[in-house]
């Protein structure tokens, strides 16, 4: 029996050597290389059907290095010009940038591109799923819920934006390499959420995204001068949600919320690398977003039944982080909360700084508390109400099937 | 026991644009399947086709030069397998990868020809 690939090899390589090469050629052959990595993996995946080669990653490794030859080939017949190569590059270079922790360094310069402000918001998400983690175009679609023409609109208004801008292959210093951070931070923050959030998409593919987000966190967390604080917390959020990621659904595939997680299934070696994370966070005197939400998740995993976790701990918590970040989904949680302790007149305040609307596509979410605000009270003619005006909104066939599940309880006890 | 081409026909790879993760998938279940025939000792050999073509046309030999993309399907390979009959290659065919990728799997019999 051959030894069995790593998971995600190719995935991987995909990003290294797209990286790489673009530190060889520039980003001006984004195109070229992205299609020429992707040939590679064509040319692996059909040559290793019957037998894999011994060291499968220096196989591609050396792969990649002929690539640039071709790609040489290919430049100087398609432009009638030989390429600049950025910076001189000489063949013993070109050996030395295929060494791991230059791989690693290549790797960070395309987090940093595709973080780049010029970049829309919206489009860097894609561009780094694409470039850094390998993804397909349709797989990003499936991973952000959105159409494979949204994606490849995202993708070409990208790469229009850093040929157009002239984008620098290379990781900024100083001053601006702390800026820049902040939007690698909150892409790699977003990456994981659209995994960790989102009840509509497959398991496999939540997890994958979660994967890597995690992946990428931990390439900032090996340089020196990037190992802030935030990162740390950032990191730590990251393993304390994934620890539970298998638990949000049960074998029927149903959603299960905090209070019905069997918390055994929780994944202690994470919990324990972000306590560790957690740890190095909080050597700070001025704490970020992601401290406060790393703190919340910790909190939870505390608690060794639902009905033990601290809720006057976890909602001075928010109460810090809404301060920090002023948002209505917070609002929202803190009544969620308060209602939890049985604390309803302080839930009713939080209710009523809030309207549905202010929560867009989630009013559901608003409309739903306040159903379970009104069951509480054992006021089922108005939970129902609410609960109805939820399921108005709600498109997830999972959340769906989970709100229905409550109206059908409250229906029984209305009558 | 007869022998038996099973060709492979349908999009290329390389028109499909699948993921890498995909690709390494798709490679592991290729390899389970060879592995599998030749444990059974019924793999007799086989080759994968690179996607270009050349046509060779008509009296007046006309050439052309096609690439995947121009032609919707092409054969991509084959295997040669040892079984008794059609309904057990057909059973050896199940296991092919790219049924999702609309690919197709043609069974034919090599022609035994008498001394």
């Amino acid at each position: 029996m051959e030894p069995k690939l790593i998971d995600h090899l190719f995935r991987h390589h995909s990003g290294k050597m797209v990286s790489v090469l673009t530190r060889i050629f520039g980003l001006v052959h984004l195109d070229i290389i992205e299609d020429a990595v992707q040939d590679t993996f064509i040319k692996a995946s059909i040559n290793w059907r019957n037998q894999q080669p011994q060291h499968p990653e220096a196989w591609l490794t050396t792969a990649a290095k002929n690539r640039v030859l071709d790609i040489f080939r290919k430049l100087k017949t398609e432009r009638n010009h030989l390429p600049k190569l950025s910076q001189g590059v000489d063949t013993i270079a070109i050996n030395e940038l295929f060494l791991d922790t230059e791989i690693e360094d290549a790797q960070l310069r395309m987090i940093f591109t595709a973080c780049h402000p010029k970049l829309d918001a919206r489009d860097r998400i894609s561009f780094a799923l694409k470039t850094v983690s390998g993804f397909s175009t349709k797989e990003i679609a499936s991973a952000l819920l959105l159409k494979d023409d949204t994606v490849k609109k995202r993708l070409s208004r990208a790469r229009k934006v850093i040929q157009k801008a002239d984008l620098q292959f290379k990781i900024p210093r100083g001053k601006m390499l702390r800026e820049r951070l902040e939007s690698v931070m909150e892409v790699l923050y977003l990456i994981f959420n659209e995994g960790f959030h989102s009840n509509t998409k497959a398991q496999l593919i939540r997890t994958e995204l979660c994967g890597e987000a995690m992946r990428l966190c931990q390439l900032l967390l090996k340089r020196n001068d990037m190992r802030l604080s935030e990162v740390y917390a950032l990191f730590a959020l990251m393993c304390f949600h994934s620890s539970r990621l298998d638990s949000k659904i049960n074998s029927n595939n149903e959603i299960l919320d905090l209070k019905h997680q069997d918390r055994s299934q929780w994944h202690f070696p994470l919990i324990e690398l972000g306590n560790s994370m957690m740890n190095k966070a909080i050597e700070t005197e001025t704490f970020s977003c992601y401290h406060y939400e790393a703190a919340i998740a910790a909190e939870h995993l505390k608690a060794s039944s639902f009905e033990t976790t601290s809720w006057d701990k976890i909602l001075k918590l928010y109460e810090a982080l809404h301060s920090l970040q002023p948002m209505p989904s917070h609002i929202l949680t803190m009544a969620v909360i308060c209602m939890q302790s049985n604390n309803y007149k302080q839930a009713n305040n939080y209710f009523n700084k809030l309207n549905a609307s202010d929560l867009g596509q989630r009013a559901y979410l608003y409309y739903a508390a306040k159903a379970d605000y009104y069951a509480s009270e054992h006021n089922f003619k108005a939970a129902l109400k609410h609960i109805d005006l939820a399921l108005e909104k709600v498109t997830n066939a999972l959340e769906k099937a989970y709100l229905d599940k409550k109206r059908a309880i409250w229906l029984s006890a209305n009558n | 026991m007869k022998e038996f081409m099973m060709i492979f026909i349908g999009a290329d790879y390389s028109d499909l644009g699948l993921s890498p993760e995909d690709l390494q998938n798709r490679m592991g279940k290729w390899f389970a399947w060879s592995e599998k025939m030749e444990k059974a000792g019924i793999l007799r050999g086989g080759n994968a086709l690179t996607p270009q073509i050349r046509r060779v046309v008509g009296e007046n030999r006309t050439t052309t030069d096609l690439t995947s993309a121009e032609v919707k399907e092409i054969v991509g390979g084959y295997y040669l397998v040892m079984a008794k009959d059609f309904d057990q290659v057909q059973e050896i065919a199940q296991d092919f990868p790219d049924y999702d990728l609309g690919g197709t799997v043609e069974i034919r019999e090599v022609m035994v020809f008498d001394r």
